[in-house]
């Protein structure tokens, strides 16, 4: 294995160089080979997108982009067309407001309660903020069957595909420990100035602090993007079908249309993918903050 | 590429000798727990009280929605999940698959994450790009990812992974059924997991990677230590705690697993059992055969499992502390 | 690098106890959704307004078909308005069971098996108020005594179902196979197993059956479709008296099976739906539905009876069909709506769509297709042949009701995927055994499903 620091120092000498360039190519290789199995699986479903359906499994043909077009994009229209089948814009459209609603709610609630644990001083503090770390272990799916019998009177509603994944025990505590770096001097600064906890929060807490509003942004977009295991529980109406569970019904179709499948799954991911390439610093920089954090 | 956040910008505003006030922010006695109660409550209605709730219905009988009343049964639920034959297989046997998944991906996900970390932590040019490919899953839903994996797996030669067997293998390699044959199913859904899911521990993996301290390798060099030994004696043990919190938290979505598996064994003629998760089982129990209790009895199964890998997890990050 | 906060090292039995507090009092704040007694209270209603209707997600031809009949419906009078729900076949039955009754729609589409489920779980209404009698003695017999539960009729249909082995004719002559055009005639699996060795020869990927894998056996279409008329041709039955141990593990049901897993290596596993149009497969098992498709071939399309496992070959009957919810406020125009579903127009605009027989008398003596001499006549005759139940099962008839059964759901669901584990290479006997296990653990909890 190659252990590669360009702070490695070497002891000189042609043939040290030549195996430095040997090793330069094999890295590069490896990347290659790394980087394609990563990457044929994406070509795959953009080109077979494009591609008649009938073309889109046929061995490795699969792969050459020929005969293409946007027929599958006009399948996919033409094929969810009506409230009874529910249509391709409203499936994102659920997926984008349930999403927004989490993201944004998740944003306010966490951060307020977790400034709350950092910064403030109130009876009871440190016994709820033990339970909230506590509940830090519990993932969604330990509690998803019975809050599905708590809540099968609001199923087929927006609300509840976005209301139980606001208060989130992971995101308050990543808050946390970034309220915690907070010098003190700001907040007595704010309070001279004669600011209340509100405004405190809201006009000099928040702007200092943007970065961590970025990470629990991220990783909740992330999350709540794809999420499928709530909407298949809770969703039965195409009215208030997220992605997610669209494409997975979608793609089980009969006669199967791979191609327009595909467009499908390529309209679904083709925004964040753009998304993601403009901002991969900051999704890089979230994920690994989520570790060192946590 | 900056892989940590700066955790706070230096304010604009002086900072003052002062000392802090008692009350903190005095005057304003209601303002924590009114800040605090909005997640609270969140977190009691949408977490704990539904954890409780699984507790009080695995003591019942209880079907949604049914004319018939829910009856007490006692440990009933239990008793079954351990001593029927076979929902005891069953469920046994999806906790092996759990399991399996686990010791597989647990281990090899892992050190695909450090190689992979390794091998784009160096400066080359075109790097950004093949970071970029690298990362590209990550934003794959499961959903997305098992649709367009369950083309690649297609059985016969119009299959996509059949074909570039085929073509590199001559045509020695035979076709496979990589979803429907119990023998491949797990190892199939194993792949398509860490191909969404590496590139996430990679970039945890990356950030401990850059952030052992340079002097280490220099000291290491001066000793004549060579490559390899540099890399067990100072990385490796510099990102030891980053590895072992990766390969937690991949121990834990191992458990979580749904998703993939739920879709996949409702496409096409798949064998469910071969694949058959503890998650997939309680949604198959609870959900799809409306036995609630049965599936609820499963759930604090489920939850005590977690809950003894998350202590696991504490205490091996403690039995050397924080680096 | 991973430093852990002081506070969270210091969980301890504080934290959890905490936590129980906490978590008790929260619980205070829910409950379980109340569990609403059944029983069926529709209200005439004004016979206007709008009404809900529930559907199955069907092919894309039979959902334009409905549409267009939900179209001519509203253009042929102006008080009643319809508003039509789509669901995914793999979730319908969930979506009924799960609903409130409140939530229920005023018509509803249902699977014959489920219908037994759904009167059970206090999900329909009778329909004898609401719907003309016309309508219900228009209705052919097979269709009616699938819709009837405890001598009501909770039902109607537009049309029944029918399997067979379809045939590319000019690749069986290819191969030089002689194929059976009634079901006295049928196969023997045996025999089955030569034609396809024969057929492997002359089609391209040298897999020249289409078991209709793609619609997933461990759903519906096993229990109905592959597994069904396999355990009835052995000689089997899935339940005997209630009870699946002794029928669905009989060692008819286990030889049966495995045979019919044998031919997997035989198998296209059609993943794009293309096999038999483009070719690739001689012979493909599965429902009338395909016809509107597989008329592509022409006079090369032929029909042929399943493959015989001893006892005759064996085709489900019964599909979907219509009703009401049990709590609509709006049983006149429910009715109504159900009368229109059934007049002969909308019967042919919906059985051209996917090569149903008809299950109206006018429409079926109408038909293009079913009927002596018609393309379909064989699957005509094969319904004629009716069964009734498993337990009536005798050599020469062909058509068999699924169990009638409020337990349907667990049954269909332990025998797909007993089927599907069969298939993929498991052991028959332990299979069929733990599904049948199972079946009878969910009826003993259910007390039987009786009243």
């Amino acid at each position: 294995m190659t252990i590669s620091r360009t702070t490695t120092p070497t002891t000189g000498g042609g043939s040290m160089k030549r195996t430095r360039r040997w090793q330069t190519a094999l890295h590069y290789l490896i990347l290659t080979v790394v980087a394609l199995f990563f990457f044929l699986p994406v070509y795959y479903l953009i080109v077979g997108s494009f591609r008649p359906s009938r073309q889109v499994l046929s061995g490795l043909s699969g792969f050459v982009p020929t005969n293409l077009s946007l027929d599958n994009y006009v399948g996919v229209f033409e094929h969810l067309n009506s409230d009874a089948t529910g249509y391709f814009s409203q499936f994102a459209v659920v997926s984008i407001v349930v999403t927004t609603v989490v993201v944004a709610g998740s944003l306010i609630v966490n951060s307020m309660a977790a400034y709350s644990f950092a910064r403030m001083k109130w009876r009871g503090k440190k016994v709820l903020f033990l339970l909230v770390i506590i509940l830090t272990i519990i993932p969604f799916e330990a509690v998803a069957l019975p809050l599905y019998y708590m809540f099968s009177g609001q199923r087929d509603t927006i609300v509840i595909q976005a209301i139980p994944f606001i208060a989130n025990a992971f995101s308050i505590f990543l808050f946390y420990t970034f309220f915690l770096d907070v010098p003190g001097e700001i907040e007595e600064a704010a309070r001279l100035d004669g600011a209340g906890p509100f405004r405190t929060f809201f006009q000099v807490i928040i702007p200092i602090t943007k970065p961590a509003f970025a990470t629990v942004a991220i990783l909740t977009f992330l999350a709540q993007w794809g999420s499928y295991l709530w909407p298949v529980l809770m969703v039965s109406d195409a009215t208030v079908r997220p992605l997610p569970l669209a494409i997975s019904i979608f793609q089980n179709q009969q006669p199967p249309e791979w191609g327009q499948v595909l467009a499908f799954g390529t309209m679904f991911i083709v925004p964040v993918l753009a998304v993601f390439l403009i901002f991969q610093r900051w999704f890089v920089a979230s994920i690994s903050s989520s570790a060192i954090k946590g | 590429m900056t892989t940590q956040i700066q955790p706070i910008q230096r304010a604009p505003i002086a900072p003052r000798p002062r000392p802090r006030s008692k009350a903190g922010l005095s005057g304003h006695k209601y303002a924590g727990p009114l800040f605090a109660s909005p997640a609270l409550i969140g977190l009691a209605i949408f977490l704990v009280a539904p954890f409780v709730l699984a507790v009080v219905l695995s003591f019942y009988r209880v079907q949604l929605n049914s004319p018939r009343p829910a009856r007490f049964i006692g440990f009933e639920q239990y008793t079954r999940l351990f001593t029927d034959p076979d929902l005891s297989a069953a469920f046994g046997h999806a906790l092996l698959n759990n399991f399996t998944f686990a010791v597989i991906v647990v281990p090899v996900q892992t050190v695909l994450a450090l190689g992979l970390a390794v091998l784009v932590n160096r400066k080359l040019r075109g790097m950004v790009i093949f970071r970029t490919f690298i990362f590209m899953p990550l934003v794959f839903p499961l959903a997305l990812t098992a649709v367009i994996w369950r083309l690649i797996y297609s059985r016969g030669d119009e299959g996509l992974l059949n074909a570039i067997l085929g073509f590199f293998s001559g045509g020695a390699l035979s076709s496979q059924d990589w979803l429907g044959s119990p023998s491949t199913a797990l190892g199939s859904i194993i792949v398509m997991s860490i191909w969404q899911s590496v590139s996430f521990q990679m970039i945890i993996v990356l950030a401990a990677l850059q952030s052992v301290p340079t002097e280490l390798y220099e000291a290491a060099s001066l000793d004549r230590a060579n490559k390899w030994q540099q890399f067990m004696n100072v990385t490796v043990p510099g990102i030891r705690n980053t590895l072992i919190f990766v390969a937690l938290i991949t121990t834990i979505f191992s458990f979580r697993l749904f998703d993939q598996v739920y879709l996949l064994s409702r496409s096409g003629s798949v064998d469910r059992g071969s694949t058959e998760t503890v998650m997939t089982q309680i949604i198959n129990t609870g959900f799809d055969n409306n036995n609630v209790g049965q599936a609820a009895a499963m759930t604090v199964i489920f939850m005590v499992i977690i809950t003894v890998i998350a202590i696991i997890q504490r205490a091996a990050v403690r039995q050397r502390g924080g680096v | 690098m991973m430093t852990i906060p002081k506070s969270r090292r210091r969980s301890g039995i504080l934290g959890v106890a905490a936590a129980v507090s906490i978590a008790t009092l929260a619980l205070t704040a829910c409950g379980g959704p109340s569990t609403d007694t059944a029983g069926s209270a529709v209200e005439a209603g004004s016979g206007e307004g709008t009404i809900k209707v529930w559907a199955v997600d069907g092919q894309a031809a039979e959902n334009d078909a409905l549409k267009k009949i939900i179209a001519n419906f509203e253009s042929s009078q102006s008080k009643i308005k319809v508003d039509l729900k789509l669901f995914p076949s793999d979730q319908y039955t969930k979506a009924v069971n799960s609903a409130a009754p409140e939530d229920l729609p005023d018509v509803l589409d249902f699977d014959g098996p489920t219908l037994a489920s759904f009167v059970y779980n206090g999900k329909m209404a009778p329909l004898k108020d609401s719907v003309s009698g016309e309508t219900l003695a228009n209705q052919t017999d097979s269709i009616k005594s699938q819709n009837t539960v405890d001598d009501a009729v909770y039902g109607v249909g537009m049309m029944n179902a029918g399997l067979a082995l379809w045939g590319n004719k000019k690749l069986l002559d290819g191969a030089g196979v002689h194929y059976p055009t009634t079901p006295e005639e049928a196969w023997t699996a045996e025999e089955f197993t030569g034609v396809l060795d024969k057929l492997a020869t002359v089609v391209p990927g040298g897999k020249p059956l289409d078991l209709s894998e793609q619609y997933g056996f461990a759903g519906e279409w096993g229990t109905c479709c592959s597994a069904g008329p396999v355990i009835w041709s052995g000689g089997g039955t899935m339940l005997k008296d209630n009870k699946a141990a002794g029928a669905l593990d009989s060692d008819a049901n286990v030889k049966s099976l495995t045979q019919f897993a044998s031919w997997k290596k035989y198998t296209d596993p059609n993943a794009d739906g293309l096999a038999f149009t483009s070719g690739r497969v001689a012979l493909s098992w599965v429902g009338h539905w395909t016809y509107p498709t597989y008329k592509a071939l022409g006079s090369d399309l032929v029909s042929i009876p399943l493959p015989n496992f001893g006892k005759g070959t064996k085709t489900a009957s019964g599909t979907f069909a219509w009703g009401m919810g049990a709590k609509s406020k709006n049983g006149t125009a429910a009715g109504k709506f159900l009368d229109h579903l059934m007049s002969d127009e909308s019967v042919r605009t919906y059985t051209d769509a996917n090569g149903a027989p008809p299950a109206t008398k006018t429409a079926l003596a109408a038909s293009a297709l079913y009927g002596p001499g018609k393309q379909l006549q064989f699957l005509g005759d094969q319904l004629s042949k009716a069964c009734g139940t498993e337990d009536r099962i005798t050599e020469s008839c062909v058509s068999v009701t699924r169990p009638v059964t409020a337990g349907y759901p667990v049954v269909t669901d332990q025998v797909g995927k007993a089927e599907a584990a069969i298939y993929a290479g498991k052991d028959a006997k332990e299979a069929l055994s733990a599904a049948a296990r199972a079946i009878d653990q969910n009826f003993a909890d259910n007390d039987g499903y009786k009243k």
